[in-house]
């Protein structure tokens, strides 16, 4: 009774396809597809919808052939990242022309229309004009519309992303609870996002797309601790983790003449040569440490992002306060190696603090 | 800015205003005060061609009538053909550059060669559409029956003019976001009602503007008139501007046929102004 896909493939430009994607979505359940830009997040949703047809493969949901129902018929819902709406309705037409579509009673869609109001907070603007509303309101109501549906299954192709930075840190948290209160045990949720913690926050079921290909499947929690290769752990984090080459030699990890201990989860690895991994904020200011030179500096919030060189290697550290850094300033730094990954020279997972191996 | 010479510059431009539109109204409002034929000058009679025009010419009420319901008919025929045509090569079909150039052919033609042309296709014994049309023993009088000859007068406005509505509509459909149609079939929209609850309504405000522009052009029919039928059989597709013309032009009434002129620009301006009002209240809601 699952939504399945199998070895789908789409060629809409050299860039942009899906490569053979398989899946197998369970109701009930919250997906996040995780990848960057152009990775086919989108095009996978809309094949998903069926607003694309793909060039082969199968989709089946509830046991049929999901390809040959027409659109209009799937009994689908999507919010897109462009706040997409009726323009000649009002709020509450808006919602509500879904409802109409399927012939509802004027009572009935009332109802509904406005409880999905109230579950996206919109409560007293359904008279309204969607020109008249700003662009989040504008996002709520295509998640209200596409809530009230009861939708077995819902997409969101990166619905957050354009929006400002508070709002979005608001709505994500709405969208948490809207998945778990307004959601029954029969619908399948798929969220598509480029942004790692929209990912790990929503603590779903992830599946992480690169060039059209799925590069791993699993939990929240198990891709943050053990990305499969140097691909997932770039785009699973934010800032990506820093990977550097390293060597092995005496019990000691080194690369531009900085020498540490190893620690225990990697003491394992056979290679001489390996790519040594660790996340920015792994990476602390010391005074005992290591001489980087600062080469960018940038405030997110309330963390500092510096850039830092030595030679060949280059990193990335965040520091949890605000600091005022010049370019080419020295500063020392450690690296917390218990927190360190290990990558083969093929860039997969040798070793993880948290487990994963493949030695 | 406060110029003290402005209004020479200004000048050039009124003064053209002046001379082709100002000018022509006043002089034919004074033109329709008075008795202006062939042989007497301008003297002023007061209003007794109105009181002519409104008590004792049912000619002309009759041929006001029958324009209304021809431009009326053309218009509302040439709007759901248009916009038929439009929505399919709006899509994306085979040779849709091809249809698109096709469609618009009737456009770049002369509306007075194709009405002769369209006289000799219904030419009641020589045109080829009665040849077709004998073989099953039919043989229509299309340009001498009262009713048939304002269905052929209307044929050859609406071929003439549907590409016209057909290219503003098109030009509105492109114009449209990609947007709501995703949201509607993904809402559950089959096609005709993505028709009905979409499209339709996001083009009202470019319909109103081409029904109101085809109404205008429309309410002028006169050379499709003077080639088809001229006005015949007897005063059965006569309409207002075909009549102006006849009083005017052929019996050289001059001071009457102003009177016409002008009554009849009183009567577009008010019922124009009201029809573009319905047609807004009642495709667009607010």
């Amino acid at each position: 009774m699952n939504l399945v896909g199998e070895n789908l493939s789409y060629k809409l430009t050299e860039e942009l396809q899906l490569r053979k994607i398989s899946f197998n979505f369970e109701k009930g359940k919250l997906y996040t597809i995780l990848g960057r830009t152009l990775s086919g997040k989108t095009t996978l949703l809309k094949t998903i919808a069926g607003l694309l047809m793909p060039d082969s493969g199968t989709i089946k949901f509830e046991g049929k052939n999901f390809l040959e129902i027409p659109v209009w018929e799937r009994n689908i819902a999507m919010v897109y990242q462009q706040f997409i709406n009726y323009p000649h309705l009002n709020v509450f037409e808006n919602i509500a022309f879904p409802l109409k579509q399927r012939g509802l009673d004027p009572q009935k869609i009332n109802e509904e229309v406005f409880n999905s109001l109230k579950l996206v907070g919109l409560e007293g603007y359904e008279k309204r004009k969607i020109q008249e509303l700003s662009g989040g309101q504008q996002q709520r109501v295509s998640v209200a519309r596409s809530l009230v549906k009861n939708a077995k299954i819902l997409l969101l192709d990166e619905p957050l992303v354009n929006l400002d930075y508070k709002l979005r840190e608001q709505l994500r948290e709405e969208f948490k609870n809207i998945f778990i209160n307004g959601l029954s045990e029969e619908s399948i949720v798929i969220f598509s996002t480029t942004d790692p913690r929209e990912a790990m926050e929503l603590n779903g079921e992830v599946i992480v797309l690169d060039e059209g290909k799925v590069l791993q499947v699993g939990a929240a929690k198990e891709i943050f601790e053990n990305p499969k290769n140097l691909k997932v752990a770039a785009i699973s984090n934010d800032p990506p983790m820093n990977i550097l080459k390293a060597e092995i030699d005496s019990n000691k990890i080194k690369f531009e003449n900085i020498e540490i201990d190893i620690p225990d989860h990697l003491s394992k690895i056979k290679d001489k040569n390996f790519n040594f991994g660790i996340r920015a904020s792994d990476v602390e200011l010391n005074d005992n440490g290591f001489e980087f030179e600062v080469e960018l500096a940038e405030i997110s919030g309330s963390e500092t992002l510096l850039h830092l060189t030595r030679g060949n290697a280059k990193i990335i550290t965040s520091i949890e306060e605000v600091m005022d850094f010049k370019i080419r300033d020295k500063v020392k730094i450690n690296f917390k190696s218990n927190k360190a990954y290990a990558f083969d020279e093929t860039g997969n997972l040798a070793s993880s603090p948290f487990g994963g191996s493949s030695v | 800015m406060n110029f003290k010479h402005k209004y020479i510059f200004l000048f050039p431009g009124l003064f053209v205003l002046i001379g082709i539109l100002i000018f022509p109204i006043i002089f034919v409002v004074r033109l329709s005060l008075s008795g202006w034929n062939s042989y007497n000058g301008l003297n002023f009679i007061g209003l007794e061609n109105y009181i002519r025009l409104f008590t004792d010419d049912p000619r002309f009420w009759e041929s006001f009538f029958r324009l209304s319901f021809l431009s009326v008919t053309t218009v509302v025929l040439q709007y759901v053909i248009g916009f038929a045509l439009a929505h399919m090569v709006w899509k994306e079909i085979k040779f849709q550059r091809f249809f698109r150039v096709l469609f618009l052919i009737p456009m770049m033609t002369t509306p007075v060669i194709m009405t002769v042309i369209w006289r000799t296709f219904f030419h009641e014994s020589l045109g080829p559409v009665n040849d077709i049309l004998g073989n099953f023993g039919f043989s229509p009088k299309w340009l001498t029956d009262p009713t048939l000859a304002k269905f052929t007068v209307i044929i050859v406005e609406v071929w003439q003019w549907t590409p016209f509505m057909f290219l503003l509509l098109l030009a509105g459909l492109l114009s449209l976001p990609k947007e709501p149609f995703l949201a509607a079939a993904i809402d559950g929209a089959s096609p005709v009602r993505k028709f009905i609850y979409v499209t339709f309504p996001l083009m009202a405000p470019i319909s109103i503007g081409a029904i109101i522009i085809r109404l205008i052009e429309a309410s002028k029919i006169m050379d499709t008139v003077y080639v088809l039928t001229s006005g015949g059989p007897g005063t059965s597709t006569e309409t207002s501007s075909f009549y102006i013309f006849i009083k005017g032009l052929r019996e050289f009434q001059m001071g009457y046929a102003a009177s016409m002129s002008f009554t009849y620009l009183i009567i577009m301006i008010i019922s124009l102004t009201v029809i573009a009002k319905v047609l807004t209240k009642l495709l667009l809601k607010d």
